[in-house]
């Protein structure tokens, strides 16, 4: 167990330990900003929605090469950048005898009169420098993509999506892939010195363990501490509540929660895998859930997300919860276990037992789920869908992107002869849960599937929910979307 | 003058080295600054106890109204807003208590140690209950020209009814913020994001009970304001000042997001009735509004504003006989304040509006109808307010704006394709803009310069204006170097500070560059008159055969010369020693005020713009019936910025105005429970536009050939007008809506058309359809 954290900032390992002025729940931002160099950085909303804290993060991949991406600095607790590289916009610049160099996506924001009040800029040139390291092919889809979770007030974004064309249209080799060796040791050599990390400050106690086991075996010993991985939603307990959590468990050192596996029968997706890892591999294969994360936050958001976190958190919208509910996905969930008989007779101690819930019977109220106090959830299981059902997701939202549903549906069908066989209709923003259309289930099963079918059906989801009215939207409207979802459905699937 | 070039921050922008209030390094001694606010929409505050906070390890000072050594009391032309509250509070987010303390963290912990004991009242929190209850911030006004009654008798069509446009959150990326320094004695230096340092500036001298002379506001640069800093910028600095006042340290406020969507006013919601006489043709021939302001709990600036939406309900178009109505009442919501077009939105919303519902009752294209109803050249030209609408641009962009966008065949197509989707419309619909330059305060039209040339050549350029983002300084810069013959490399532009320029007004009314580049212009042909004498009777001492006169000599290209006797030149560098040593000031203050403008207020007659600018749009939508999602398939602007001083920095205007009036049409939802507590206080709920709400097909283009005789280098002034193009868009999502109803039935619509609005407006028509 180790106190204190490693990573790099500004070419040189940094080692940081924790007192009154950095507490483990001090976010990446309020720490740049406390450096005198470091400004650049800005607190646009505290809660990822801006985007003008944004910074790049460098981290080996498994081939000990750099992968970068952005993450919004406002979300991220301190020492989830440990053995990580930092990067802010500062660090774009070069120097030659002098004089002041700037990188291509710097340099292609003033080429294109990118920046008009600045204040959103240094946010955007690290989205922008994030594509530019990903040396993905380009294409409108991925600027646009890239930029969506950075807000400008200022522009009307053409500039900048100008910029980031022009700027990524030919990658040139930068200070960054010169230095790239150099990192790649100096974050081997955290690596290698890295032991679990347990900073305990007396008034907060923060775990960031390297096994499953160890997580199960911290969380057994503290079943009331908040689980972590991403923390994008925890973290807005602290940067916008203020509160102060007293135990964190930290799962997103654990590589194993990352892994992913796909056999004949199923895909089996790691609880720490990030949504936009997800995202990666659900394209081709799962479009339903691909469609949920092309609309799911931003890239900022889905880097840091976890598909676990997702799903703990139970939240009535829980925008993976009604596709997931769609595939007929299951939940895994371990736990330290004094009875139980070992789940891998490799290992001797701990006693860990496992078991898997469906999506369908997963959630028992709001914000409340299956997951036992001890339990961790350690993996998503989807199902592969039979080749003739259809799976489907939809979403209704203020903005199309990068804004949390007012409603969203999930929806499967199995037709048989021009029948519905089996039906599934899982509804988000719905009601306190992420709950099915019974009733209109029910009536759908053996009947022909067409308009007039379909027209009945959608008086019985409106009798399937009461919903409520909120910041996002009235009541009435949900009520009308909720059927019109339906509507859609047959009309893709007829 | 070379036009295009950067943004004179944009490589310090890119590098993270622009400096904004918050980024001040500031010595050990800083304190935070924190307000607590009302959680009330009207109460009365029945007890206040803050003496467990004061005892807080770490906090400096708790102030309450007892506190202000001066005058409590904000109001920039009405004098009824508090700094602090007294007895009563007006609205959730009206300030109580102010606290100073060695971090955030303790500022938070002392705030939830002070107890506030409320009586709640009920509150007014919508306008059709504060036109019930007759609470007028201030008499009824009234525009007309003609006869509105006599002629909508005689009128062969006529059409009445509302429209409700909602409140917009400015958004600006940097929060209000405000750094006062301690001086000597009662001297305060205050850091602002301020859009009118010098209202700032009273504003401290006044809560404090200081002379002016002893305040210096100063602001380089505001993370965008958009209007929310014009007079809101005040509460952050006066309760720095006052904290840092009581203190006698350094004090910060740095408003948190959502206390900060919480606590300031929005852009005000309006309801305007409208009733229309019209002929077969489409011409309408009398026309009344009723416009009904919400200005929240004080009055702000919510008269101008409203005199503005008053000025602008004409939009485009001479209505022979009209008459405006303008009320503007108080409700227990954060006072409402000046947005980016300051009025001109709300009242040119609803005459867009019925031109449209006029095209729809004689089954007529509404591009026609407008064409129709346009202010002439010649003839028909003549507001309803009494100025001439001259250099008239609206004939000229319409003819091209309808060829580059293809209107009529788009047109075809659109209908062609609604009659074969069930389950998706589009929509298309071209809307004008003109837009009155000037503040309708005539006196405010008047701007300082202050202009230092330095021996090595180097010129420092202060003026009164602001920079928010929109490109003022690097205009500045580029009028400065054309005037004076010098490159930009040789000229700064100061951060605007009320020691070098006094008095200033605000920067508003999109007219910064328009006043300021005059006074910086001013100033330099002053220095330019001075130099010239000191640069002839130096070639006259060098080549005593020739005659040289002051008035010859012409700076241009960094040199001085004769332009009889070119080759008699001097590097202006070199020039500058010479001047000092022949004891001739290279200092000098610029004054400009606008000529010519004259403005009735009573009467509401006159001619209260120095010119109009003008610009058009064609925005072609796809509305998703099914979940009232739309796509913007692509929108063509083309808009009249005069001669442009700097073509990029336009477009950038231009653009970023459109995408902005698109958030307020679209998605930018602003709403209150029914207890007046914001629902919408973070960019959780509250949607401006992101980079994928922009069309899929953008074209801005900037008007040729225009240059404008009013405004300086032949300029149009840009900021504000661009907003409202985006009611093209608004009006296509309209279009596509009425295509449910084949166009026959008026569909039911408001603004911003959220998906709500959108869903909800076809599933009426269907209804009408079934019957």
């Amino acid at each position: 167990m180790q106190a204190t954290i490693s990573f790099i900032l500004d070419g040189k390992i940094q080692s940081l330990g924790f007192n009154e002025q950095f507490k483990p729940t001090t976010t990446v931002l309020n720490y740049l900003r406390s450096l005198a160099n470091h400004k650049g950085v800005k607190e646009g909303c505290a809660e990822g929605d801006c985007g003008a804290c944004t910074v790049v993060i460098a981290e080996l991949n498994q081939n000990d090469s750099l992968q970068y991406t952005a993450w919004d600095s406002c979300l991220v607790f301190l020492p989830m950048i440990h053995g990580k590289q930092l990067i802010t916009v500062e660090n774009l610049i070069q120097y030659n005898a002098g004089e002041k160099r700037l990188h291509p996506v710097q340099q292609a924001m003033v080429d294109c009169n990118g920046s008009q009040c600045g204040y959103c800029t240094p946010g955007i040139v690290m989205s922008m420098f994030s594509l530019y390291k990903e040396k993905t092919p380009l294409s409108k889809e991925n600027i646009e993509d890239a930029l969506t979770g950075n807000l400008c007030r200022c522009t009307g974004y053409k500039p900048i999506i100008e910029a980031a064309a022009r700027a990524c249209a030919e990658i040139k080799v930068d200070q960054f892939d010169s230095n790239e060796k150099q990192i790649v040791a100096m974050l081997l050599q955290i690596k290698d010195q890295s032991k679990s990390i347990l900073i305990d400050t007396t008034k907060q106690k923060y775990c960031r363990p390297k096994t499953i086991n160890e997580a199960l075996e911290l969380r057994n010993k503290m079943q009331n501490s908040v689980l972590i991985n991403g923390a994008t939603d925890v973290a807005l307990r602290v940067t916008k509540r203020h509160e102060l959590l007293e135990e964190i468990i930290d799962l997103s050192g654990i590589p194993e929660l990352k892994k992913f596996t796909k056999t004949a029968i199923d895909f089996k997706f790691g609880a720490g895998m990030s949504l936009e890892n997800v995202k990666k591999v659900a394209e081709g294969a799962l479009p339903a859930l691909f469609e949920t994360l092309a609309v799911f936050g931003s890239k900022q958001i889905r880097t840091l997300a976890t598909f676990g976190g997702n799903v703990g958190s139970g939240s009535p919208i829980g925008d993976t919860l009604p596709v997931l509910m769609a595939y007929n996905a299951e939940i895994v969930l371990q736990q330290i276990s004094e009875d139980a008989a070992p789940l891998n007779t490799e290992q001797s101690f701990p006693n860990i037992s496992e078991r898997k819930i469906n999506m369908n019977n997963y959630i028992l109220g709001y914000r409340e789920t299956e997951r036992k106090p001890k339990e961790i959830i350690t993996a998503i299981i989807i199902p592969t869908p039979l080749a003739n059902t259809i799976i489907k997701f939809y979403k209704v939202s203020k903005r199309k992107d990068l804004d949390i549903s007012t409603l969203s549906g999930g929806f499967s069908i199995l037709l048989k002869n021009n029948c519905v066989e089996t039906i599934t209709l899982a509804y988000g923003g719905m009601a306190a849960v992420t709950k099915r259309a019974k009733k209109a289930e029910q009536y759908l099963i053996g009947k022909l599937w067409d308009r007039a079918t379909v027209d009945q059906a959608m008086e019985l989801i409106a009798e399937d929910f009461t919903p409520i009215s909120d910041a996002r939207s009235g009541a009435e409207f949900r009520k009308l979307a909720a059927k019109n979802l339906l509507l859609k459905f047959w009309s893709e699937t007829k | 003058m070379n036009n295009s070039i950067p943004h004179d921050s944009a490589i310090k922008h890119v590098s993270g080295e622009s400096v904004y209030i918050n980024d001040f390094q500031v010595n050990s001694q800083l304190l935070i600054g924190r307000v607590v606010y009302s959680s009330h929409a009207h109460a009365k505050i029945k007890s206040l106890n803050l003496s467990i906070a004061k005892q807080l390890k770490g906090v400096h000072a708790v102030l309450c109204y007892k506190d202000i050594p001066g005058i409590n009391q904000m109001g920039p032309v009405v004098h009824d807003e508090v700094c602090l509250a007294i007895g009563e509070v007006l609205c959730v987010g009206q300030a109580i208590v102010l606290i100073a303390a060695e971090s955030e963290e303790i500022a938070i912990a002392a705030e939830k140690l002070i107890t506030i004991e409320y009586e709640p009242l009920v509150p007014v929190l919508d306008i059709r209950t504060a036109i019930e209850k007759n609470l007028l911030l201030g008499p009824a006004r009234t525009m007309q020209r003609g006869d509105f009654e006599g002629a909508l008798k005689s009128a062969v069509n006529i059409l009445e009814g509302e429209l409700e446009t909602g409140a917009q959150e400015h958004w600006y990326l940097e929060t209000q913020t405000c750094l006062c320094i301690p001086g000597e004695e009662k001297e305060i230096t205050a850091y602002s994001s301020t859009q009118h340092p010098s209202e700032t500036q009273a504003i401290i001298a006044e809560v404090l009970g200081i002379n002016k002379n002893e305040v210096v506001v100063e602001i380089r640069r505001m993370g965008g304001a958009f209007g929310g800093k014009e007079t809101q910028g005040n509460w952050a600095a006066a309760w720095s000042a006052l904290l840092c006042y009581a203190t006698k340290r350094p004090v910060k406020i740095h408003l948190f997001r959502d206390d900060d969507q919480i606590i300031t006013g929005k852009r005000h919601p309006y309801l305007i009735k409208y009733k229309a006489g019209f002929d077969r043709e489409g011409k309408i021939t009398a026309l009344k509004f009723e416009q009904y302001a919400d200005g929240g709990c004080a009055t702000d600036l919510s008269l101008a504003i409203l005199e503005r939406a008053m000025l602008h309900a004409d939009s485009s178009y001479f209505i022979p006989n009209m008459l405006v109505i303008g009320r503007a009442y108080k409700t227990n919501l954060p006072s409402n304040t000046a947005f980016r077009g300051f009025g001109g939105p709300q009242g040119m919303a609803a005459m867009e509006t019925l031109i449209d519902r006029v095209a729809r009752f004689l089954n007529k294209d509404a591009a026609d109808i407008r064409k129709l109803n346009f202010y002439g050249i010649e003839t028909n030209n003549i507001t309803h307010y009494g100025q001439t609408v001259e250099l008239n641009r609206l004939h000229t962009i319409y003819d091209q704006l309808m060829a580059s966008s293809d209107y009529r065949n788009r047109r075809k197509e659109i209908d062609k394709f609604n009659l074969s989707n069930e389950f998706y419309k589009k929509g298309i619909a071209l809307t004008p803009v003109k837009f009155g330059i000037s503040f309708t305060t005539s006196f405010l039209n008047q701007a300082g310069a202050l202009v230092n040339i330095y021996k090595d050549g180097t010129v420092l350029v202060n003026h009164g204006g602001t920079e928010m983002g929109q490109g003022l300084n690097t205009k500045i810069l580029q009028i400065a170097a054309a005037e004076l013959g010098v490159g930009i490399d040789k000229i700064k532009v100061n951060a605007t500070n009320t020691s070098k320029v006094p008095n200033t007004s605000a920067t508003a009314a999109s007219a910064g560059t328009d006043l300021n580049g005059m006074a910086v212009k001013n100033a330099i042909d002053i220095l330019k008159v001075r130099i010239a004498h000191v640069v002839a009777a130096e070639f006259s001492k060098q080549s005593p055969q020739n005659k040289f006169e002051a008035a010859n000599i012409v700076f241009e290209n960094n040199f001085i010369f004769d332009k009889l006797l070119p080759h008699h030149r001097m590097a202006f560098a070199d020039v500058m020693p010479i001047v000092h040593f022949n004891q001739v000031s290279l200092s000098a203050t610029g004054f400009y005020r606008t000529p010519d403008i004259s403005w009735d207020k009573l009467t509401g007659w006159g001619k209260p713009f120095n010119y109009f600018a003008f610009g058009m749009c064609v925005s072609e939508v796809v509305v998703d019936l099914l979940t009232g999602f739309h796509k913007n398939l692509r929108t063509d602007i083309l808009h009249d910025v005069g001669d442009s001083i700097n073509h990029d920095i336009d477009i950038g205007q231009v653009e970023g105005g459109y995408i902005q009036g698109l958030g307020w049409c679209t998605t930018e939802e602003v709403k209150w429970d029914k207890k007046g507590h914001l629902m919408n206080h973070s960019p959780d709920t509250y949607k401006i536009p992101s980079v994928q709400d922009i069309p899929s097909d953008f074209r801005t283009s900037l008007l040729q050939n225009a240059p404008n005789p009013n405004a300086i280098r032949k300029s149009k002034a840009v900021a504000e007008p661009p907003l409202m193009l985006a009611f093209a868009t608004w009006l296509a999502i309209k279009d596509a809506i009425s295509a449910v109803g084949d166009h026959k039935f008026e569909p039911q619509f408001s603004l911003p058309a959220t998906n709500e609005v959108i869903l909800i407006s076809i599933e009426e028509l269907k209804k009408k359809l079934k019957n």
